[in-house]
């Protein structure tokens, strides 16, 4: 008897073990987009403030931004040369990835009031980014929902300032709504979707 | 303090191997004596075993991405600090902008969340045809070894600079001469000399010594305006972002930089050094950076070419082209065109590693290039970057692209920061 449940314990960690073996280099896409994590967090669960998560990123939008900052739309010195490499990896494969993460809202703390303030200006925002933030392919509108406060207000600033994708038809009307706001109210909006989905 | 036998000293050792998590050695009792065959420190009993030199950033990363990547594989660090201090960020030290603590870490998750078992000590002989690594009076098995070294100081090629020990620092691996640099800076006289000597190319972190320069000119500025700081390049201009740097050296008229200024003689009682055409220059305080070449290891393992300096690897597996089933990363390698930086030792750490799980496997080794970023902070609340991105052409690391950022900003600081926060991660959690 004894000797059966040391048997039976044998092969569970037997089969634990096994389990355990599918390590993430199984995974499509790990060994292309591992690079990616010295800036943007395990699996693109980036913790930092300034850099956005790409865990959880739809494909459409990622490949979007790999191909604006390729071709300089984005201006982004550090972006620009390393889209150049994930195009030469293959975009397809490391978009696949990061899509495939379970999504992590940024740990990031956002201060109440700013956030209620946000959601005061936010219904500007809602007929393309969803009342949740989470966004609108056919709209060509991101999920803004749970990105770091740091890289939502950086991008808000850029848009502003006619240096992300300038000139660009589709996006005359988010400028508009961004030029009409005062950097505070810009970061109080950046709280707010920073807040949600978390 | 008691007297400590020779006998009682290993089996001290030995006890303390086993806290580590080596049961060899205590379990056996005996103490090797001078005469015994050296002693299997950990016998491998489980079957594949990866033994990683060095717990820095290309060594702390592969240690963590082979057991990633398989957990089956065990993995045996050799690093003999308890801790790991950052050396990117360590000139924030200097400036008092930082302290020595924000950029101390332990090896604590490695060990608990990823089941790398380390041993603080240092290799002191690679026996690849045995495939052992010799630590001691003992050895480590493994099936294929990273060699992880970081670099060692060649202080025999200035004059004076080994006998001057502990008085003339080098501060150019983060930790206590970091915190003693820093000190000496803050001690000195306002009005006094503050002289920065830069070895000759290569050596590890080309900007960082052109990024000191600013936070010590930065500091001299903000806490003693009628000092100086002095730099002399043995190098013919600046070797990294050299528009850059000079641009932000426009706000430190106390920083004077001379270029092919190499320092050949260092005599701490004068307090005086001695560059190569002659010119003697008079300090209150001095940083000597020495010239360098790859860490202890690889040189004694003669994994290192005909300069003796630094080990050739493939660019592809990370092996070294002198020795099989041994891997070499970082700031030791030399011959691919990446820098010797911490975001490339990071990157090779987990190629090589990748490499190895796939090669242990029976899969063919994946071709990934290397990546780089180099923040440098010109100020305290103001850095700027290069960028460079590879691909894999024929088996050799060619560069797509390399890229500076247009200036100097608080923006670029922010990434910085954030790159920081999220490698040290990368490396170690």
């Amino acid at each position: 008897m004894r000797a059966c449940v040391v048997a039976a314990m044998l092969i569970a960690a037997v089969v634990a073990a096994g389990a355990v073996e599918a390590g993430p280099a199984d995974t499509p896409g790990f060994t292309k987009a591992f690079s990616c994590s010295a800036c943007h967090g395990r699996a693109g669960a980036s913790r930092a403030d300034a850099v956005p998560v790409l865990a959880g990123m739809p494909t459409w939008y990622f490949k979007k931004a790999i191909a604006d900052y390729a071709a300089g739309r984005r201006p982004s010195a550090e972006m620009e040369p390393f889209s150049k490499m994930v195009q030469t990896l293959g975009v397809d494969d490391i978009a696949a990835y990061f899509a495939a993460q379970p999504r992590e809202p940024s740990p990031l703390g956002v201060q109440r009031a700013a956030s209620v303030n946000g959601r005061g200006v936010a219904s500007q925002c809602a007929g393309c980014h969803g009342a949740d933030g989470r966004g609108d392919e056919t709209k060509g509108a991101p999920p803004l929902a749970g990105q770091p406060p740091g890289y939502l207000l950086n991008q808000m600033k850029l848009f502003k300032a006619e240096k992300r994708s300038p000139g660009d038809a589709n996006l005359a009307a988010v400028k508009a709504v961004m030029k009409g706001l005062d950097d505070a109210t810009l970061a109080d909006l950046a709280a707010y979707y920073s807040s949600l989905g978390r | 303090m008691a007297r400590i036998t020779r006998r009682e000293f290993l089996r001290a050792s030995g006890t303390a191997v086993a806290v580590a998590g080596f049961a060899g050695c205590a379990s056996r009792g005996d103490a090797p004596t001078a005469t015994s065959s050296p002693n299997d420190l950990a016998p491998n009993r489980k079957g594949r075993r990866v033994v990683v030199i060095g717990g820095g950033w290309g060594g702390a990363t592969a240690a963590k991405y082979v057991r990633m990547q398989d957990p089956s594989i065990e993995v045996i660090m050799l690093e003999p600090n308890k801790r790991f201090v950052s050396c990117p960020f360590s000139n924030l030290v200097l400036s008092a902008v930082r302290s020595i603590g924000s950029l101390t870490f332990n090896y604590g998750a490695l060990r608990e969340q990823h089941g790398v078992r380390i041993m603080h000590d240092t290799a002191t002989a690679l026996e690849p045809d045995a495939r052992r690594v010799r630590v001691g009076s003992g050895f480590l098995t493994y099936d294929r070894v990273i060699v992880a070294p970081g670099i060692e100081f060649q202080a025999e090629q200035i004059d004076g600079l080994t006998e001057a020990g502990d008085r003339v620092l080098h501060a150019w691996k983060a930790g206590p001469q970091t915190v003693a640099l820093a000190r000496q800076l803050k001690e000195m006289p306002d009005g006094g000399v503050f002289v920065l000597s830069i070895p000759p190319a290569a050596y590890r972190c080309p900007p960082g010594p052109y990024e000191r320069a600013c936070q010590v000119a930065w500091y001299l500025k903000t806490h003693k305006p009628r000092a100086k700081l002095l730099v002399l390049d043995a190098n013919q201009n600046v070797i990294s972002k050299p528009a850059l740097f000079r641009a932000a050296w426009q706000a430190y008229p106390n920083l004077e930089y001379r270029a092919s200024s190499k320092v050949t003689k260092v005599d701490p009682s004068a307090r005086e050094v001695t560059t190569d055409f002659g010119d003697k220059v008079r300090y209150d305080v001095v940083n000597v950076i020495p010239p360098q070449r790859a860490g202890a290891i690889a040189v004694q393992a003669d994994l290192v070419g005909a300069d003796k300096r630094w080990c050739e690897v493939n660019h592809v597996t990370y092996e070294s082209v002198k020795a099989k089933d041994v891997h070499v990363v970082g700031d030791a390698t030399i011959g691919i065109p990446a820098p010797k930086s911490g975001t490339v030792a990071n990157s090779m750490g987990k190629i090589a590693a990748t490499v190895v799980v796939s090669l242990l496997n029976g899969r063919p080794a994946p071709e990934m290039p290397p990546i780089n970023t180099c923040y440098s902070w010109v100020s305290n609340t103001e850095a700027m970057a290069v960028i460079n991105a590879y691909r894999i052409e024929n088996g050799k690391v060619v560069q797509i692209e390399q890229k500076l950022t247009p200036g100097q900003s608080t923006l670029y600081a922010q990434h910085a920061t954030a790159w920081a926060t999220s490698i040290w991660s990368d490396i170690l959690a």
